[in-house]
């Protein structure tokens, strides 16, 4: 009812005006569509031509940040990769790009804050982390390093995470012996040997770097079996040689140290190599030479103990009188070479075991209290001293 | 000069008074679907608005500005120049940021922006922020939709009324398109533009700004302006972190609310011709700023904002940045030239809560959350701080980052930055621009908290005799008789109330014999239902026909609360007026 009485009352020409007021704003919002659509499809190419406009502004601007860090320039790395980032935000691989960048740069600080902030968004990230152990390496934060390579080894690697986690547990072994940690260091090496492939590149490296830890005895195995293979590599020959020859054992040193010096790459070895090896293998031979095996014939047997008995009395007498003042120990040493009978012989010491060994016992004895109280010894008392030091292993292969 | 057509059209048009006769639904009709024109015409302009301006800086500061190359010196100095004559002899309307503009639109220009206008500010604003003033794109956008929206209601020829309506239904798609926020832009333009809530536009306003934000991220995707890292509170000691970043905020937008309160004004005074050169020479020395080694301050700065929430920077380079772009905002915009405060007070703020951010992590390691998420609080607190809207402050950040769990730091620090600027410069920036500009708008701020009386306020017990309806003439005249009241109030039998004067009571004594129900003389109206909880205003228009008003219970309509009079109306409004004297005088003078 309302509503008749509303429009009832309209006058001809009212409703005429009002059918022309609907058209026109038919026609006014038509033309606002057609208005819209034309501004749509001209924003529409605009912002396309722009897009790619960025696209390839980012991609140029990343090849330039590559280069520029190829070629050694960090800074100008930095302002490229940034740029790239600025026209295509958000890249994982410019963004980690450019924190190294600003780590080359020795931008340390910032490259740490960059790093860590990435982090935030990637906490699993192996490459982060490993760019933040070696920052605080670098700035000689020792436990962060540690912590962020540890983080590393756990952490997530695109491709090949196998190779890329043995380089990291090499890396923080490498760090951790710089740091002169070695207990720690040959945990990790110990791990790296275990899960390293047949590569005898790979062995030697933690093979080497087990001798810096002072784990000659694992060192010596790998060294081994790498040095199984005929020919083995050369290195693999030097350094079981080296090591068995460290680790008292002269006769498989010698034997290594043998088949080095006849290796045909031997000669390619730099000077400082070859003369070390020669040397120590001389030291092994002679060693073997003065010292009395026990497959020896029993006279054989009794003149080597007796020069050996000979050389540490010399080597007493000479420290005793060095020294000027009576030394207690040395007094004591002197003592008990007092109770051995004066004029032996081979065959009479030949005859008693029991003198032989107290004489060995008394000679390897000599060598160490002299070397504590006169320092190291040379020629055949420096040899006595290495058998001193692990007469059991001498003959050990 | 009109065209005949144009004449023609004007004589055949209805009068708007015929308009409400033949077609009273129209407006209300139109009003929502052009909203939503509004909203898609908006949101292309200002996409266009952004990509005009990232083209202009390619092509004059080179993709990739560095310190050192004297094109960071070169453009914003020519395109000062030519902005400025621009401005001058083509578009007039143009300068400045573009909220103010719009406020005296709406409140001056019965919301008339003209075409001219928004080209000038388009043009003008994208030459300057991409050549490298440090300005941004917010405002003009907010501008140019608002524009668009009076361009579109006056080409439909709607009334004033609803005219004056439309210019914050585009100021907010301009804004909302510009953000990539709706919430944030509907809130501002109700907290700066409005003053109020106002129903009659929230709806509209609303769609208008989704279909502009539908349109922005057709274009740019879901992101805003900057990468949003996740953002994290970790520790609640971290709160403490964030009160130090509101503390500062709060300094900084003093810092920053001084600066453009003490230089724009000396330079306006300054002779009409230097309005040309002006915009050159800030070019020159914010170009220098970047020349000589941070180029990060130039232009809208969204990279940067983007690079200090992923951690690229060190504290003392954030702070620096911070307090370089405080002097070059200061001197662009100063100059005149066209371009928005918006983007550098995301910078100045995203820059500052990084800076505390970054210290934390470096210094209380243990203490602190994501770098990221100090920048996003920071971001908030100069919002509240130095543009004063603390309502879109807060649901800005959360907006952005998508996340409720930092509301805590956000209000806690938004609140600290906003009440801090707020004690040491009372005046907001936006009613300083006003001022300085000449113009009599009104405080939003002011307006939004400004008391509201109720009837409850001027409500006091009843002291005029209460008789019932049943009761005869003689004995309410008796009752009447004892008091020196005015007037008494009259219970009929229905509930109702009638309030009768003395002198309608002697009227009526005269023409009724005494034992006459006092009902039978009362005129049929009764006075309203009104309740204490109403508006005290609208109980003025029952004064001209009662002496005075019985204020009723909600729950028992019986039961009377007390009287108003219009004594006791004015009388309320009149110690209101007193008590904020003080406070207001000096704001307004």
């Amino acid at each position: 009812m309302g509503v008749f009485e509303l429009q009832s009352p309209l006058t001809t020409e009212e409703r005429l005006h009002k059918r022309k007021l609907i058209v026109r704003d038919l026609m006014s919002l038509l033309s606002l569509f057609a208005i819209t659509a034309a501004l749509a499809v001209l924003t529409y190419f605009l912002f396309n031509s722009f897009s790619r406009h960025r696209q390839n502004l980012a991609q140029s601007w990343l090849v330039s940040g590559e280069t520029a860090i190829s070629s050694g320039h960090p800074e100008q790395a930095v302002e490229a990769f940034r740029s790239a980032l600025e026209y295509d935000p958000g890249q994982p691989e410019t963004e980690i790009e450019l924190a190294m960048a600003l780590a080359a740069a020795g931008r340390t600080d910032e490259a740490i804050s960059y790093f860590t902030s990435l982090l935030e968004s990637e906490p699993g990230n192996g490459i982060i982390n490993l760019e933040l152990a070696r920052l605080y390496a670098k700035q000689g934060n020792e436990s962060k390093a540690i912590d962020f390579y540890q983080r590393a080894l756990d952490g997530k690697w695109q491709g090949d995470g196998y190779e890329r986690r043995r380089a990291v547990r090499l890396e923080l072994a490498r760090y951790l012996l710089d740091q002169k940690d070695y207990q720690r260091a040959r945990t990790q090496l110990l791990i790296a040997a275990g899960n390293a492939p047949d590569d005898p590149k790979i062995r030697m490296q933690i093979a080497g770097m087990m001798e810096e830890a002072q784990d000659q005895a694992n060192a010596l195995e790998i060294y081994r079996s790498i040095a199984q293979q005929k020919p083995g590599p050369i290195e693999a020959l030097e350094g079981a040689g080296r090591v068995a020859f460290a680790l008292g054992r002269f006769e498989l040193a010698r034997e290594y140290l043998d088949r080095a010096v006849n290796h045909p790459d031997f000669r390619s070895q730099p000077e400082s190599v070859r003369t070390a090896t020669q040397e120590t293998l001389a030291d092994a031979v002679h060693l073997l030479a003065v010292y009395p095996r026990p497959e020896l014939n029993v006279n054989e047997r009794a003149e080597r103990i007796l020069h050996m008995a000979k050389v540490a009395q010399a080597r007493l007498d000479a420290c005793s009188i060095t020294k000027g003042t009576p030394v207690a120990s040395l007094a004591d040493l002197s003592a008990q070479w007092q109770q051995i009978p004066a004029r032996l012989t081979p065959t009479t010491l030949a005859r008693d075991p029991q003198l032989e060994q107290t004489i060995m016992n008394l000679v390897f004895t000599t060598e160490k209290q002299t070397s504590q109280v006169c320092g190291a010894p040379t020629g055949d008392d420096a040899l006595l001293l290495k058998i001193a030091q692990s007469p059991l292993t001498v003959e050990q292969r | 000069m009109k065209t005949d057509a144009a004449i023609k059209q004007e004589v055949e048009a209805p009068r708007p008074s015929d308009l409400d006769r033949i077609a009273p639904t129209r407006d209300e009709r139109l009003f929502l679907v052009l909203s939503i024109f509004i909203g898609v015409l908006s949101g292309l302009l200002v996409v266009s608005f952004r990509v005009a301006i990232e083209w202009i800086k390619i092509l004059t500061l080179g993709s990739a500005p560095h310190p050192g190359q004297y094109r960071l010196l070169l453009a914003p100095t020519l395109a000062g120049l030519i902005v400025a004559a621009m401005v001058q002899w083509f578009f007039p309307g143009a300068s400045g940021s573009g909220v103010n503009q719009t406020k005296a639109a709406l409140y001056i220009y019965n919301g008339y922006i003209s075409f001219r206008t928004v080209i000038g500010k388009f043009l003008t604003s994208a030459i300057a922020i991409g050549a490298g003033h440090s300005l941004g794109p917010e405002d003009p956008s907010l501008q140019i939709g608002a524009g668009v929206a009076s361009m579109i209601a006056r080409r439909l020829r709607l009334s004033r009324r609803t005219l004056r309506l439309f210019a914050p239904i585009g100021a907010a798609a301009g804004l909302a398109a510009a953000f990539n926020a709706p919430i944030s832009a509907i809130l501002f333009v109700i907290e700066e533009v409005i003053g109020r809530w106002s129903a009659a536009v929230l709806g509209s306003v609303v769609l208008s700004a989704i279909s502009s934000v539908v349109v922005a991220r057709w274009f740019w995707g879901s992101e805003p302006m900057f990468r949003i890292p996740q953002v994290t509170l970790r520790d609640p000691r971290e709160l403490m972190a964030y009160a130090v970043l509101g503390i500062f905020g709060g300094f900084f937008a003093l810092v920053f609310s001084k600066s453009l309160g003490y230089l724009r004004p000396r330079l306006r005074a300054l002779a009409r011709w230097t309005h040309f050169f002006q915009p050159a020479l800030a070019g020159l020395m914010v170009g220098a700023i970047g020349f000589f080694g941070f180029p990060q301050v130039m232009g809208t700065g969204y990279g940067v904002i983007d690079q200090a929430m992923h951690g690229q920077f060190v504290w003392q380079m954030l702070i620096g940045l911070a307090l370089l772009k405080v002097l070059a905002t200061t001197l662009s915009f100063s100059s005149g030239t066209p371009g928005g405060m918006f983007a550098p007070t995301l910078f100045v703020g995203a820059m500052l809560g990084a800076a505390i951010g970054s210290f934390e992590k470096h210094y209380f390691p243990h203490l602190t959350g994501t770098v990221g998420s100090y920048a996003l609080v920071g971001m908030g607190v100069l919002f509240a701080g130095f543009l004063r809207a603390p309502l879109t402050s807060v649901f800005m950040v959360l907006e952005v980052s998508g996340n409720y769990s930092i509301v805590l730091p956000v209000i806690l620090a938004n609140t600290i930055a906003y009440l801090l600027a707020r004690s040491l410069q009372p005046v907001p920036i936006f009613e300083i621009f006003t001022q300085q500009d000449g113009l009599d708008l009104p405080s939003m701020e002011e307006q939004r908290e400004e008391s509201v009386l109720h009837v409850e306020d001027a409500l006091r017990p009843s002291d005029v005799p209460i008789v019932q309806g049943s009761e005869s003439i003689e004995a309410v005249s008796a009752a009447m008789a004892a008091t020196d009241a005015p007037a008494l109030l009259v219970h009929l039998w229905d509930g109702s109330w009638y309030a009768m004067s003395k002198d309608e009571l002697i009227s009526a004594t005269a023409i009724v014999t005494g034992n006459t129900p006092v009902e039978r003389v009362l005129k049929p109206d009764r006075t309203p239902m009104i309740f204490p909880d109403l508006r005290l205003d609208n109980t003025l228009q029952y004064f001209p026909r009662w002496p005075l008003l019985p204020i009723l219970n909600r729950a028992n309509k019986r039961k009377l609360e007390g009287v108003v009079t219009l004594e006791d109306v004015l009388k309320r409004y009149q110690n209101l007026d007193e008590r904020l004297q003080p406070e207001v005088s000096p704001n307004r003078l």
